[in-house]
């Protein structure tokens, strides 16, 4: 097994927060007396991410993920345990580790406002010492990727927000770093940049061999890049492992899609599992993977079927599930 | 040493790049600098109208219209050149969070701004040379009392601008404790104001001022090159006023070390 490229050991952080109640009086208060709050926003998660690999690390909004990353990138410090990327703990801000790592996130960005992508791009040129013939070649590169021409001779405030977000993805890669971590990378751009941006990560990873680990509330970028998942939900981690055994282990069903002839026929079906709707002549039903051919078999066979379709669970609703609270620790590899 | 320069060359240019966009706000801020001393020398000037030259006599320097002409002059193109505004920035750049894709990069921030702030200083002061030229020409300030004392201003200049920009970085990285660095900024260029010898000159103030603002970092950072381009520092004054400038900057550099190393652990909950 390669050596890891990321290792988390009982990694935590925990802010400490200001807070009072609202109105003039409680103002005046806390003038004299202030209260603080602790928010465990990470509370003990390990785990190891190998070279290559392209892990989708999942949570609801205030689940800990963002900081996780940002401990990972070197930007904040954490509270307790340890992490190393590269070999290095993060937050000791190494050059060697920096010039090696990316973080990308979707609402923040790099790129200078009021001047064209370009500009910057030689800026970090420079100040990743990337010498001429590889930031050319890694530029075409990134370019025909992601269909970057036109758009770098631009001021950065004149592009539209996949426009700008694919620049940003550049601008993080053009170091080709080993280690890119990506916080929501199609967070507010359209479905057809959504998609450009998913193929690009999956072929910058091949081609480079670098170690994805991302975050994103759309399940279609991590069914689409992401064979293993890391679920963490208020700062603790609930899963880690392989997507398709999460799927098995939370929902052991499949859906089966039913377009019957006459409304008989639908009322028959109805028993062959748990019925998830109706609508006229259409029925969905629930039915255990382990059972789905014979049943599939028997509703073709014994019912006027006039189409069928079997379909896995939404990933959103195996995900909501987990966080949920479903448990999914025998689910560990 | 060239991993450096290219540095600084390739902000300088992205920098430049950037400012040309907007000009009009550019030539405001440039502008706002002639204000103080341009103020300071209307009402020292009504001054040695009332009452002639004026002595301070606690040095025992006297002061003509001229020379105060001179001394606001030379404060004007040497404030310009040393002037620093990193701490409302950066106090800026941690509440938004931004300050975040800097850190994500191998090379320390202050980089990045002080190129910025040299770009600023060669854009603007392309843009006011001819006022500057015109100012003189109009107030007829005094020559300087010694030609080899102009030119050991440079160094102080320079030194001056590097000292200023440390210890106004030093104060930027408050914001890591507290967003409302402002409020300290505020102390900071009150002080600045009197102790630098903006207002007036040092050699004027009551003998006590003098003292305290002679051997303050704000001296070092403003009146003194000022002092030695009119060449109204007495020779033996002249090496302990290079050894003060060094002595503050080490200061403001060990300041800005501690600070730097104990605020990043901080950044944290504001907006990162």
């Amino acid at each position: 097994m390669d050596h890891p490229q990321i290792q988390l050991n009982n990694l935590q952080k925990i802010y400490r927060v200001h807070e009072r109640e609202a109105g003039a009086g409680a103002s005046v208060r806390s003038l004299f007396h202030r209260k603080y709050k602790e928010v465990k926003a990470v509370e003990g998660v390990s785990f190891t991410v190998c070279p290559g690999e392209v892990v989708g690390f999942l949570g609801p909004n205030g689940a800990g993920k963002t900081t996780t990353l940002k401990m990972l990138a070197g930007l904040l410090h954490p509270t307790g345990g340890e992490a190393r990327v590269l070999g290095r703990i993060p937050w000791k801000r190494e050059r060697d580790l920096l010039r090696n790592i990316s973080l990308v996130m979707g609402n923040r960005n790099q790129l200078m406002w009021d001047i064209p992508a370009m500009d910057s791009f030689l800026v970090n040129q420079a100040i990743y010492e990337i010498p001429p013939k590889q930031f050319r070649e890694t530029l075409d590169e990134l370019i025909a990727l992601l269909d970057l021409e036109g758009l770098l001779k631009k001021p950065v405030r004149g592009l539209s927000l996949g426009e700008r977000m694919k620049c940003e993805l550049a601008a993080a890669l053009l170091h080709r770093p080993s280690v890119l971590f990506l916080d929501e990378p199609t967070l507010g751009v359209d479905i057809t940049m959504q998609g450009r941006i998913r193929q690009f990560v999956q072929e910058h990873n091949q081609r480079h061999g670098a170690t994805v680990l991302l975050t994103s509330h759309y399940m279609a970028d991590v069914t689409a890049l992401c064979k293993r998942v890391i679920v963490i939900h208020k700062g603790k981690l609930l899963y880690d492992g392989d997507l398709a055994a999460l799927t098995d282990r939370i929902a052991p069903f499949k859906l089966v899609r039913l377009d019957m002839e006459t409304a008989e026929a639908v009322a028959e079906a109805e028993k062959y599992g748990d019925v998830v709707e109706t609508e006229g002549n259409k029925v969905t039903l629930r039915v255990p993977r382990a059972d789905t051919s014979t049943v599939v078999a028997r509703l073709l066979s014994e019912l006027p079927v006039l189409d069928l379709t079997v379909e896995d669970p939404p990933i959103e609703a195996v995900i909501e599930q987990v966080f949920q609270g479903a448990n999914v620790q025998e689910a560990k590899p | 040493m060239r991993y450096w320069l290219s540095i600084y060359r390739a902000n300088l240019k992205m920098t430049i790049a950037q400012m040309l966009q907007y000009r009009f706000a550019i030539l405001i801020w440039a502008v706002w600098g002639f204000v103080g001393p341009l103020i300071s020398l209307a009402i020292w000037s009504a001054a040695t109208q009332a009452h002639g030259a004026i002595t301070g006599k606690a040095a025992g320097v006297t002061y003509s219209r001229a020379d105060f002409a001179a001394y606001f002059l030379i404060y004007m193109i040497f404030g310009h050149i040393t002037m620093s505004w990193d701490a409302f920035e950066f106090a800026y750049r941690v509440r938004d969070g931004n300050l975040s894709p800097r850190l994500l990069k191998p090379l320390h921030p202050i980089h990045t701004d002080a190129a910025f702030n040299i770009a600023f200083k060669l854009c603007t002061s392309a843009m006011l040379l001819p006022i500057w030229v015109l100012l003189f020409v109009i107030l007829k300030p005094a020559p300087p009392h010694s030609w080899w004392s102009l030119a050991l201003a440079l160094p102080a200049l320079v030194m001056a601008g590097v000292l200023r920009y440390v210890w106004q970085y030093a104060l930027a990285v408050i914001a890591f404790w507290t967003t409302r660095v402002e409020a300290i900024n505020q102390l900071y260029f009150t002080l600045d104001s009197f102790l630098a010898g903006r207002i007036a000159p040092i050699s004027l103030m009551p003998a006590w001022l003098g003292a305290l603002a002679l051997y303050s970092p704000f001296r070092s950072m403003g009146a003194f090159p000022v002092e030695l381009a009119q060449g109204r520092v007495p020779t033996a004054q002249i090496l302990p006023g290079f050894c003060l400038q060094l002595i503050w900057l080490g200061v403001g550099v060990g300041l800005l070390r501690v600070l730097w190393a104990g605020g990043i652990k901080q950044y944290s909950a504001v907006g990162a």
